[in-house]
């Protein structure tokens, strides 16, 4: 590169700090209206309120960018969402993702209903995207240690259309083929998977 | 399917209803999926998961990334395009940002550029006066409006199992008129039912039909390439392609030339992507039964030889996914490089090691010998399987740079060249 290239191109490294994907600490300021129902680690009290605590980053945003758009529906996320830009979009789930999963205390063990669960997880292929220990990847969300409430609720949604998929996930369409008693074991089973 | 980041909306519900059945019951530890992809029934009524093929342990959880759920920002792009390598007297800089999922670029004659998208279902322009670039969005809704393409003052979008002509639209773009329907002759797919539209200079319009799966018997009415006229008359001109979405006229010879993403799940090294060439009428490039010209399929060759099928021009290797392709028809570049290809290469998913997420410039005789391709741009690939970008087509612009639609990052970048 010639020097007066090179002088310009240096020119031009300063004139823009370099970018981050996200900033984690804009994030955490910009959470504080959230932690009244998401908890201020992330871990709700309400069962029926998803933890997102070590969500995956993506996912989170998606759902952010879902309920701006109206494409997922409630009538409490949709106006919260309606308000954020990009950014602040892009650091919230920066920083929900950022903290450390914690299992939510456990509803009451059903050990019938748990295995009843287990085999429908499997039947339906849930580890497949979800991974194994459900934990998630790059592409799907942790769906283990959420509240079997809002499990239920969530594929509720899926199964009528309330909520779209993130990615390549079909959850429309997976949850389309679920039973109302299939739902309740999943949703049972993917509190405690272990 | 190489590379597309797939999104599903849109695949009929009630063709789904069963997909649970489908699937069938296994044990309840977690077990290698396999797919009997060669009845009907399993197009008829695709399992959620249609992307997927037979695995091996290996392979498992090896799935199509998510993308950024938002654009890129501009400053982030910029730092982006720093790592990006180029041959020696081209630059690379952001056209425009703030594009979610731009795919296939089109010229309008007065200079709009107009851009597809995926899952986005938008269609928007980009204008320039003074060297400023705004960016409209103009169609909304539309289901995987992937390709466009400009004649004659009609703007044309393809959305699955819709060619739409959208008439006098640079003059609209505040508010574009009703569309007419110029073809809808096509299957309702959603799964490799997205398309990408290459304009002949008579104006009939080339269009990829992908097989509605990774690997199978395809129903007769695809895997193959159409050429369809504006009044809505369609010839069949190429068959036993799988998904397609690139190509472009050979300003030397007329003929259509198009990059072909090559099957799944056989290997990180099997089979290769290609490039191709329709020498005649009606040719038959070998999917399902033969990949990259001499590797017949382990259960779907039927009996087939790969001598029975057109070989490609170029086999550009396993999961780069090449998708938009441009003869370079320009006089900015160096005179090299005048007739030969570019192809926006979108990077692998179905890969432990990630490749593509590149530019690649082919050089070729008209008649599809003496190939060989260099890589012209890269860098957007960040690890073993992590994108700062994902280019998805690239188009000549009047002065003669080349502008490349990224579909990760939500941006259109500017590829310029001075001595």
């Amino acid at each position: 590169m010639r020097p007066f290239f090179a002088a310009l191109a240096a020119a031009a490294c300063l004139a823009f700090p370099t970018a981050e994907a996200a900033d984690i600490e804009a994030g955490r300021v910009r959470a504080e209206p959230c932690m009244a129902c998401h908890g201020t680690d992330g871990i709700t009290a309400d069962r029926s309120i998803p933890s997102l605590a070590g969500q995956k980053e993506r996912y989170l945003q998606w759902q952010l960018v879902f309920f701006r758009s109206g494409r997922r529906q409630s009538e409490i996320m949709q106006p919260q969402a309606a308000e954020l830009s990009d950014e602040e979009l892009r650091n919230l789930g920066a920083f929900f993702a950022s903290l450390p999963r914690i299992s939510p205390p456990p509803g009451p063990a059903e050990p019938a209903l748990h295995e009843m669960g287990k085999q429908a997880a499997a039947r339906h292929r849930c580890a497949s995207c979800h991974m194994d220990n459900y934990a998630g990847s790059q592409a799907a969300p942790a769906i283990a240690h959420q509240t079997r409430e809002y499990t239920a609720k969530a594929l509720e949604d899926y199964r009528k259309n309330a909520r779209p998929s993130v990615g390549v996930a079909a959850m429309n369409e997976v949850a389309g083929g679920l039973s109302d008693d299939e739902i309740t074991a999943i949703a049972l089973y993917l509190e405690s998977p272990e | 399917m190489s590379g597309t980041s797939l999104r599903k909306r849109g695949i009929a519900l009630a063709a789904l209803a069963a997909a649970g059945l489908a699937l069938g019951a296994g044990p309840a530890a977690a077990q290698l999926k396999s797919y009997d992809s060669s009845k009907p029934s399993f197009w008829k009524n695709p399992p959620p998961d249609w992307f997927l093929g037979d695995e091996t342990e290996g392979q498992k959880g090896l799935a199509p990334p998510v993308g950024p759920a938002t654009p890129t920002p501009l400053a982030e792009l910029q730092d982006n395009l720093k790592k990006i390598k180029l041959p020696p007297g081209f630059k690379i800089e952001v056209y425009a940002s703030g594009i979610p999922e731009a795919r296939q670029m089109a010229w309008g004659d007065n200079g709009t550029l107009f851009v597809g998208s995926f899952g986005a279902g938008s269609v928007y322009a980009v204008t320039d006066s003074g060297g400023k670039r705004e960016v409209k969005t103009i169609l909304k809704g539309l289901n995987m409006p992937t390709g466009v393409a400009f004649r004659d003052g009609a703007l044309y979008v393809v959305a699955i199992d819709k060619l739409l002509r959208y008439d006098g639209a640079e003059s609209k773009l505040g508010a574009m008129p009703e569309p007419t329907v110029v073809y809808d002759d096509m299957p309702p797919f959603v799964a490799h039912g997205w398309k990408y539209i290459v304009m002949d200079k008579e104006g009939a319009m080339y269009l990829p039909f992908g097989p509605p799966f990774n690997i199978g018997i395809p129903p007769t009415s695809l895997s193959q390439i159409r050429r369809v006229h504006p009044n809505g008359l369609a010839e069949l001109v190429a068959l036993g392609v799988r998904n397609s979405v690139g190509g472009d006229i050979d300003p030397r010879t007329g003929q259509y030339w198009f990059t072909e993403n090559a099957r799944d799940w056989v290997s990180d090294d099997m089979p290769s992507d290609k490039l191709n060439r329709i020498g005649r009428l009606g040719e038959h490039f070998g999917y399902p039964y033969c990949h990259q010209g001499d590797m017949p399929d382990p259960k779907f060759a039927m009996g087939h030889k790969c001598d029975e099928f057109t070989p490609p021009v170029l086999n550009l290797g396993a999961h780069v996914a090449p998708l938009g392709m441009k003869f370079y028809t320009g006089s900015m570049f160096p005179a090299e490089y005048r007739n030969t290809i570019f192809i926006a290469e979108h990077g692998s998913w179905n890969r432990h090691k990630y490749q593509g997420g590149r530019i690649v410039h082919v050089t070729v005789d008209p008649d599809g010998k003496n190939a060989k391709q260099e890589i012209f741009a890269e860098g957007w690939l960040t690890g073993a399987q992590e994108y700062s970008g994902r280019p998805a087509d690239v188009v000549v612009a009047k002065d003669g740079a080349l502008l490349v639609a990224d579909d990760w990052a939500g941006a259109i970048y500017r590829i310029s060249y001075s001595r």
